[in-house]
């Protein structure tokens, strides 16, 4: 146990470092779920399984699973490239028919699809845990970067914050200045009028999937990097989180899922550090439940998109 | 007259069925015997867990993705009430379905105002919290170590030690469940919960206390999983946190797309071709595969949702 005062400052500042990579993570996982929600009120249970998919295909690429050995940069990219394809495919095949329909049922479609592409990737991958081999990952990653006493920075971590840093904005520009980023707000004002206005509204909403599923993709990645683990459940939890994050932060705001995900990742360290290790994943859990009880709109959200008392 | 209904009504259909229902341990199965007849207990355990469920997503039409919560507390209360006080059976379920019942009115009543997505999250937290809760306060429920040597549940003094006998247990249980869910479907408080499920807003114009009646759906469901759950403790002698996972959830809920949500005769259609078919897929794939089963239940819900989202058996509208 940490005693002096300097171990324990020394500790908190590891765990917040700690924190902050984990919470970029799930803000770049929290913003496919927000995005998705604003334009068509529909929470992609399976965006997890997104996440998922882009560990697994990289880990694929560099080691060789298919046949060849990629390089790391070629694989990464190859692999974004394909989850956002995924997501437009999901949308497409799952949730595009159901456009009309109740919204329990698209949202039960999207369980279905989730369960699907879990066990897929378990009888793709199987179900033991993978891990990257070292010799095709550029080596700085694991060095430390930056080091002040016993709080070490890992160029990995590094790599994680900077790369959340610039999709965040890259999203934020593509939003606010861009012919798609103001479809894509007309429609989630309103989808009708935007119609009408002569938005293209399908191929926005796959648009949209494309974008929250390649940065889902991204996380996965990074996340893989990170612990070194890719396993077809991994998309369950992390997912879980991000949905957490993205709640709390006001579903359907993009700045509200980034600062959910922040908050998300530091909660969840510092909960294991500080209160209890074993009730870790409750924190999201227990975050979740008080958010939409409490303040259903979240921190930055819209007021309640419930119909009921949408007033 | 519901169309659903005239599987109750219909002598011609429910005599046959009741009869095939009731012979089953006799007939001469052989080797075969003992698994076959496991494999119709679990089915009927999930027929009386899909009536559960049907009551909230499929009566109230609010999305219930927690439903393996209320299992696992009435296996929980039924293991420990059995471990420490060495009591009956017939004590043990009624309390198993009230502590049931005050968990899903403990969920419910802060989620009233909530509807869909919302309130599906809701369920589905809560849920998992109760997992995590049964897996981590080792000084009650032993956590990961589960509960093992629970007594076998008796009659009268009579130990039902016997497959047959654990079946007809539960297809008794089964046929109370049906008959206070189908009684209840056609009474007042039945109409106003479709009513619930049509439009809320107009129920509540319309002077039906909304909250009450979602109470109510809430406690009658949560009862009966927890029902189910003291009598799997029971007869599975073995009570585990992994046994009531979200796969479980969704398995329930599979049974109910399947069958119709709201079709009390659906829940029943949709276990038995799920619940059997999931047992044989267990012993036909080799088994690094056999949780790839799921795969088929992901594909399934998919698919009665976009092509027949009123599932096999659907409930007629008025």
């Amino acid at each position: 146990m940490p005693t002096t005062l300097l171990e324990q400052s020394s500790l908190f500042l590891q765990q917040f470092v700690n924190g902050m990579t984990l919470g970029s993570i799930y803000a770049l996982i929290a913003v496919g779920y927000t995005m998705v929600y604003g334009v068509i009120q529909l929470i992609n249970f399976a965006h997890g399984e997104i996440y998922m998919l882009g560990a697994f295909l990289s880990f694929s690429l560099v080691s060789g699973f298919f046949g060849v050995g990629l390089p790391f940069v070629l694989a990464v990219t190859i692999a974004v490239l394909v989850c956002a394809l995924a997501g437009v495919l999901l949308d497409l095949v799952a949730y595009r028919p159901l456009r009309r329909s109740p919204r329990l049922a698209a949202l039960i479609t999207a369980i279905g699809m989730s369960i699907f592409l879990q066990n897929l990737a378990l009888l793709i991958w199987g179900g033991q845990i993978r891990s990257f081999p070292r010799a095709v990952i550029p080596v700085f990653l694991f060095a430390p970067a930056l080091q002040f006493g016993e709080v070490v920075v890992s160029w990995l971590q590094v790599v994680i914050l900077l790369t959340a840093v610039i999709l965040m904005v890259v999203l934020q520009l593509i939003v606010h200045y861009t012919r798609l980023g103001r479809a894509m707000r007309a429609i989630a004002q309103d989808q009708t009028a935007a119609a009408l206005m002569g938005v293209n509204v399908d191929r926005v909403v796959s648009y949209t999937f494309a974008l929250g599923s390649g940065l889902g993709g991204v996380a996965g990645i990074l996340v893989g990097l990170y612990y070194n683990a890719v396993y077809p459940t991994m998309g369950y939890l992390a997912g879980i989180k991000a949905f957490a994050a993205a709640v709390l932060g006001g579903i359907g705001s993009i700045p509200g899922a980034i600062l959910g995900g922040g908050i998300l990742g530091l909660a969840e360290v510092f909960g294991a550090g500080y209160i209890s290790s074993s009730y870790g994943d409750g924190i999201a859990y227990a975050i979740m439940i008080l958010v939409i009880l409490v303040k259903p709109a979240g921190l930055f959200g819209r007021p309640s998109s419930n119909k009921l008392y949408r007033g | 007259m519901h169309l659903d209904d005239r599987l109750f009504h219909d002598k011609k259909l429910y005599l046959p069925l009741l009869i095939v229902v009731l012979i089953l341990p006799w007939l001469p199965l052989g080797q075969a015997g003992p698994y076959v007849i496991r494999i119709a207990t679990l089915t009927l355990l999930y027929m009386v867990l899909a009536q559960g469920l049907n009551v909230v997503p499929g009566f109230t039409g609010l999305l219930d993705l927690g439903y393996v919560g209320f299992f696992g507390i009435g296996a929980y209360t039924a293991a420990l009430l059995t471990i420490h006080y060495h009591w009956s059976l017939w004590l043990i379920l009624p309390l198993a379905a009230l502590n049931g019942a005050l968990w899903g009115v403990l969920r419910g009543a802060p989620s009233l105002r909530l509807t869909d997505d919302y309130f599906a999250i809701v369920t589905f937290g809560f849920s998992e919290l109760i997992i995590l809760v049964i897996k981590n306060e080792l000084w009650l429920t032993r956590g990961p170590m589960g509960i093992p040597g629970i007594a076998r549940p008796e009659l009268f003094g009579v130990v039902l030690d016997q497959p047959w006998q654990t079946y007809y247990l539960i297809l008794f249980l089964l046929l109370l469940v049906l008959w206070v869910v189908v009684r209840i479907r056609n009474s007042r408080l039945g109409r106003a919960w479709f009513a619930i499920r049509e439009d809320e807003i107009a129920a509540e114009c319309v002077g039906i206390n909304v909250a009450r009646y979602k109470i109510i759906a809430f406690a009658l469901s949560a009862a009966i999983g927890a029902l189910a759950g003291a009598f799997y403790a029971r007869w599975f002698r073995f009570v585990h946190p992994d046994m009531f996972k979200f796969w479980e959830s969704i398995l329930i809920l599979c049974l109910i797309v399947l069958g119709g949500m709201g079709s009390i005769s659906g829940a029943l259609l949709g276990a038995l071709l799920l619940i059997p078919l999931t047992e044989v897929l267990r012993i036909i794939l080799p088994s690094e595969f056999s949780s790839a089963r799921y795969l088929l239940f992901g594909l399934l819900i998919v698919v009665m949702m976009r092509w027949r989202p009123a599932g096999l058996l659907p409930v007629e509208r008025e």
